[in-house]
């Protein structure tokens, strides 16, 4: 590879982990609930499958891929966040979701933001973008407490549904 | 970076190598899920993006149950011929023997060859004792190969993907072992 690999990030509340076989469960749950219907839920199930398989596929192709998100105290998975890159995608993206139950405690803006700087200093990303569906008010606020700001020139990936793109400020713009 | 993406064994025919999915491979697996002829009996993905997210996902599927889809290499020339394995994601009734060769390699009998060796692999190492496979009612060809490999018919069911979907049984462990002595093979 040519960056090198990590097992885990740690943030004060959280550790990122490689998602693992143990968390389809979870993972599938959230995937076929409504409240995946911004992130490629809301699906059957075996489609559900589908995105919890490829997710870890995506680790074994590019080296790299969406972080489990747990907490200090539990190693349950409560959601997603991490640099994703499939096939198609414009430009390199840190996504992020969480599950029922997780949300509202900051958690998704706290493990994206370390995936961030992650991505910039170990993978050495430049361009970061964040895809979200226009009536995806929840990820909009999560992105803008990042510090991406709207791009309405930025090339949407191909998948025919609406989609905004918000960007992250260049590394050199933030210090 | 390696070219193994799993831990997928590597197994040997006459003419074949079965090994685990590797980077080389995404294009020709993308290639037929593509192209709605002859994925039609598969699950045709017209969307490349989405096509290669059916690739993680069989390369997820190995880390998720400890087998999946081989591809099928050619030995003598080493090209991407198809897949077969072992498959068996959220919603399917039973693990699957599955198979699909990609075109310009059809009527050699390297689906046959792919089959058969995935399944003894499946009975000897996995310990799995039956196997079934899923086949679309309009599959006449997959149908032929069932039979070839000695599957019966056993009932239809509605696939989640595919809608009627037809379970054709495999002969057991020992089934297959006297078929193999007998050599109907």
């Amino acid at each position: 590879m040519s960056f090198p690999a990590r097992a885990t990030i740690e943030t004060a509340r959280l550790i990122l982990r490689q998602p693992v076989p143990r968390d389809v469960d979870a993972a599938v749950a959230f995937y076929v609930s409504e409240r995946a219907q911004y992130s490629g839920g809301n699906v059957p199930m075996s489609h559900a499958f589908r995105n919890f398989a490829s997710i870890l596929g995506h680790w074994q192709i590019r080296g790299f891929g969406l972080w489990a998100i747990t907490t200090r105290d539990s190693d349950a998975i409560l959601g997603l966040a991490g640099p994703y890159y499939p096939h198609g995608w414009p430009e390199t993206e840190i996504g992020y979701v969480l599950f029922d139950g997780a949300e509202g405690h900051g958690f998704a803006t706290e493990a994206a933001r370390a995936t961030i700087t992650d991505a910039r200093s170990r993978l050495g990303w430049g361009e970061i973008v964040h895809y979200i569906s226009p009536e995806n008010a929840r990820s909009i606020a999560v992105a803008e407490r990042l510090g991406a700001t709207l791009d309405p020139q930025a090339a949407t990936p191909g998948h025919g549904k609406p989609c905004l793109v918000y960007r992250q400020p260049k590394p050199e713009a933030v210090s | 970076m390696t070219d193994a993406l799993t831990r997928a064994p590597r197994l040997e025919t006459e003419r074949l190598i079965l090994r685990g999915p590797e980077r080389r491979d995404a294009a020709p697996i993308m290639r037929f899920l593509m192209d709605p002829v002859r994925s039609e009996g598969f699950g045709h993905i017209p969307e490349r993006g989405e096509a290669w997210r059916w690739f993680a996902l069989l390369v997820g599927h190995w880390h998720i149950h400890g087998f999946g889809y081989f591809v099928i290499e050619t030995r003598d020339t080493g090209q991407t011929a198809g897949i077969s394995g072992i498959w068996y994601p959220e919603t399917w009734p039973e693990p699957e023997l599955g198979w699909v060769v990609f075109d310009g390699f059809e009527g050699r009998g390297i689906a046959y060859e792919a089959a058969s060796r995935a399944r003894l692999w499946a009975y000897h190492e996995l310990g799995l004792q039956t196997l079934t496979s899923n086949i679309v009612p309009g599959n006449d060809r997959s149908k032929t190969l069932a039979t070839r490999l000695g599957a019966v018919y056993e009932r239809t069911y509605m696939n989640e993907n595919m809608g009627e979907d037809e379970l054709w049984r495999h002969p057991a462990p020992q089934a297959l072992a006297v078929r193999h002595s007998e050599g109907t093979t």
